[in-house]
């Protein structure tokens, strides 16, 4: 089974590249960033299994112990736009053509002042020979700075202008993980670069660990009633332990539960919630109304000009 | 054999059958291998050509696309470009012997006389030359964008690097480690070859082979092939151009000699590197379609096999001597295991090889004899035969005294915080 995913979605890229992306880059004279353009090719076709897979088994979940119901699903429709430009095309996109240019100079320079950026495999040459546990031990690091990332949007009121889109939404379903502000993911990538420039960014050679792991960040996200246990609760970001952090009493600075994926790091430092009953509305009290209701285009100028008041304010 | 006949008679018509069996070259022996580099899935895929079947698996770090074999046949180079590491592996068993750090390797090969090792960076635009011998960085230089695919000339005075960001193939002094010139050869340049005293270039971004006179420094002309024109590969009787087109996915063949085209084979996928076995098969990486394709140059018939995504690089090892390939009356040199021929091709330039003997130990000719394989350019086996395989035991490469050769550099204010560490390759 895994075989023949992997299997399709290698043939659904290739297939792809050589009928439409290839003849096209050729006409356009750039087929030397084609090879760019298979790799970002390959994540939106993961990303794509990835919806198909979170829709198989989040949507049946909330059918089945939705936490709340609505009359109108709008605000969800917006939402579903935000993945599809997400998944399938902005981020992967920016991962591998802008910063790909950015990284050549950087390597470059720092080339000709002899020195070379680690991989954490370098670092720590154990993990050399066991390529899936140096896999997971970069989630668990990315995942550690996810963490602080996510702290910083919170703590900074000029960030928190840009991911209070994230917060706003009312109907909060497993689509809406990918919804964000434009320059907040590229706020994201950049992050995330750094991070690469520090230890290295983990190989692409495990989409289905990549798969599983974007599962659980669409299914922390669903409208279902659904808790892990005293034990799961701390070992995996459940949709209980997301919704809390996106109630309406914890948006701002004053938030819990910041985890992305695991959960140890609101218990190491303090601001897991542990209320296993506890299901509240989500939504942003104070954000303009637009952020919840508006659509795409309406909600990333809305957020822009939040966060320009924010920096004027402070100048 | 008669199952009437006596026992004893029996026991002596079973016994030499044995014995023969016995001789017979034992379980993957008889087999080569085939490397083949998944740079989308960070992976190596060792392959049993007899049985077709997977070898090894070799884990790397990220992003490995082109491979070499060093002078010595004893250690297979493989480049993981993005992880900023060189693999250097047993290539009889696949088994990694060290990993070196340097900075984004991409394209790599050994000078004829073996004196120089080249590296391309893509990424980071910038070519470095090392002396082979004790792999110490000599020069680091500069290149307008996306320095891709490298040949020498035969002399090893010149190495040629397609630049895909800008048109151009450049040609480089070796020894004094410059610039010599650059000419426009047509958009995104990807492969390149030394082939009877002129330089035939894959242009990506159109549909044809540039042919370049390096004495002239022109472009002499082109030729028609298929959109995406990639690498160009000489078969090893020198007979057959095989120029890999990837937008259309086609193997154009070309005449040896007048360079005409000859034939075409379609092959979906997006056809990319290629190596030689030595029974004639052509091992093609298909870049698009995470498979390879091999193929029988005497029909075109082609199999398909899968491997991990976007295979790029690959090798035959041991590498075939240049021999004509095998055809419906195949000679018995035509197999594995044979020396390459001393004496030069009739079509190739009468170069001698270098006074001094290449960074070669007394390896036998008839295994890995440093063939620039992978997507390197297949030199003439008879200047590569005798220059490879020296008489007198010399160190193995690369564990010779390093050398202090001066250093160049294109940055000169970059000079000063330049330290001794990555100026060479390996000091063991």
């Amino acid at each position: 089974m895994l075989d023949w995913l992997l299997d399709t979605q290698s043939r659904l890229s290739g297939w792809l590249l050589q009928a439409v992306v290839e003849p096209a880059f050729y006409a356009l004279g750039l087929m030397d960033l084609i090879e760019d353009i298979q790799q970002w090719l390959d994540f939106a076709v993961l990303g794509l299994l990835q919806l198909v897979v979170a829709w198989l088994v989040c949507r049946p979940l909330e059918a089945w112990r939705p936490v709340e119901r609505w009359p109108d699903r709008a605000a969800v429709r917006t939402d579903v736009v935000y993945a599809l430009i997400n998944r399938i095309g902005l981020l992967p996109l920016l991962a591998f053509v802008l910063l790909a240019g950015l990284q050549g100079a950087w390597e470059s320079l720092l080339t000709d002042y002899d020195l070379l950026p680690p991989t954490l495999e370098q670092l720590v040459p154990w993990l050399l020979d066991h390529p899936v546990a140096a896999f997971l031990v970069y989630v668990v690091v990315l995942d550690f700075f996810e963490y602080w990332r996510h702290r910083a949007q919170h703590g900074f009121r000029w960030w928190y202008a840009l991911h209070a889109i994230h917060h706003a939404q009312r109907q909060m379903t497993f689509w809406s993980d990918d919804r964000n502000h434009i320059l907040d993911d590229v706020l994201a990538a950049l992050w995330f670069g750094a991070i690469a420039l520090l230890i290295g960014v983990p190989p692409a050679q495990f989409p289905l660990i990549i798969l599983l792991l974007r599962l659980v960040e669409s299914l922390s996200h669903a409208n279902v009633r659904l808790q892990f246990g005293w034990l799961g609760e701390r070992l995996l970001v459940s949709p209980r332990f997301h919704r809390l952090h996106h109630g309406e009493l914890s948006a701002g600075q004053y938030g819990r539960n910041y985890a992305v994926l695991l959960p140890v790091w609101d218990w190491a430092f303090g601001t897991g919630d542990w209320h296993r009953d506890r299901f509240p509305p989500t939504g942003d009290p104070e954000a303009p109304a637009v952020l919840a209701r508006g659509g795409w285009w309406r909600q990333q100028v809305a957020g822009l000009t939040l966060f320009g008041n924010v920096l004027r304010k402070r100048s | 054999m008669n199952p009437q006949a006596p026992p004893s008679r029996r026991v002596r018509l079973v016994l030499p059958v044995l014995a023969a069996l016995l001789a017979l070259p034992q379980g993957r022996a008889a087999a080569d291998l085939i490397y083949v580099l998944n740079s989308g899935e960070a992976s190596v895929t060792v392959i049993d050509s007899v049985t077709r079947t997977e070898f090894r698996r070799i884990p790397v770090l990220r992003e490995p696309h082109h491979l070499l074999m060093a002078p010595n046949g004893r250690d297979l180079l493989i480049a993981d470009s993005a992880a900023n590491e060189m693999l250097i592996v047993n290539p009889d068993t696949a088994e990694i012997i060290r990993r070196e750090r340097i900075s984004n390797p991409y394209h790599l090969g050994f000078s004829p006389d073996g004196k120089y090792f080249v590296i391309n960076s893509l990424r980071r635009g910038q070519v470095d030359i090392y002396d082979a011998a004790s792999m110490a960085l000599l020069a680091r230089l500069s290149t307008p964008t996306q320095p891709s695919h490298m040949a020498f000339s035969p002399d090893s005075k010149r190495v040629f690097v397609t630049l895909q960001g800008t048109r151009g193939l450049l040609a480089i002094d070796l020894d004094e480690r410059r610039a010599l010139w650059q000419v426009d050869v047509g958009p995104q340049p990807a492969g390149v070859i030394w082939h009877n005293n002129r330089l035939l270039v894959g242009v990506m971004g159109g549909d044809y082979v540039t042919v370049v006179d390096p004495a002239e420094a022109r472009v002499e002309r082109q030729i028609t092939t298929a959109r995406g024109s990639h690498t160009v590969w000489p078969a090893p009787d020198g007979k057959t151009i095989y120029a890999t087109s990837r937008v259309d996915s086609a193997i154009t063949l070309l005449d040896g000699e007048t360079l005409q085209v000859k034939g075409r084979w379609d092959l979906p996928g997006g056809p990319d590197d290629m190596s030689v076995a030595p029974d004639g098969k052509l091992w093609v990486t298909l870049r698009w379609a995470a498979r390879i394709a091999i193929i029988d140059p005497a029909t075109g018939q082609y199999e398909t096999m899968r491997v991990g995504r976007s295979p790029h690089g690959i090798m035959v090892h041991p590498t075939p001597p240049p021999q004509p390939i095998a055809t419906a009356d195949p000679s018995p040199s035509a197999r594995a295991g044979e020396p390459p021929r001393a004496e030069p091709r009739a079509e190739t330039p009468a170069v001698q090889p270098a006074a001094t003997p290449g960074p070669s130990s007394g390896t036998s000719p008839g295994t890995s004899l440093g063939l620039p394989s992978g997507s390197v350019s297949l030199l003439p086996g008879s200047l590569l035969g005798t220059a490879y395989a020296a008489e007198a035991p010399v160190p193995p490469w690369p564990e010779r005294q390093a050398v202090e050769p001066p250093l160049v550099i294109s940055q000169p204010h970059l000079l000063a915080p330049y330290n001794s560490l990555s100026r060479r390759l390996t000091l063991r």
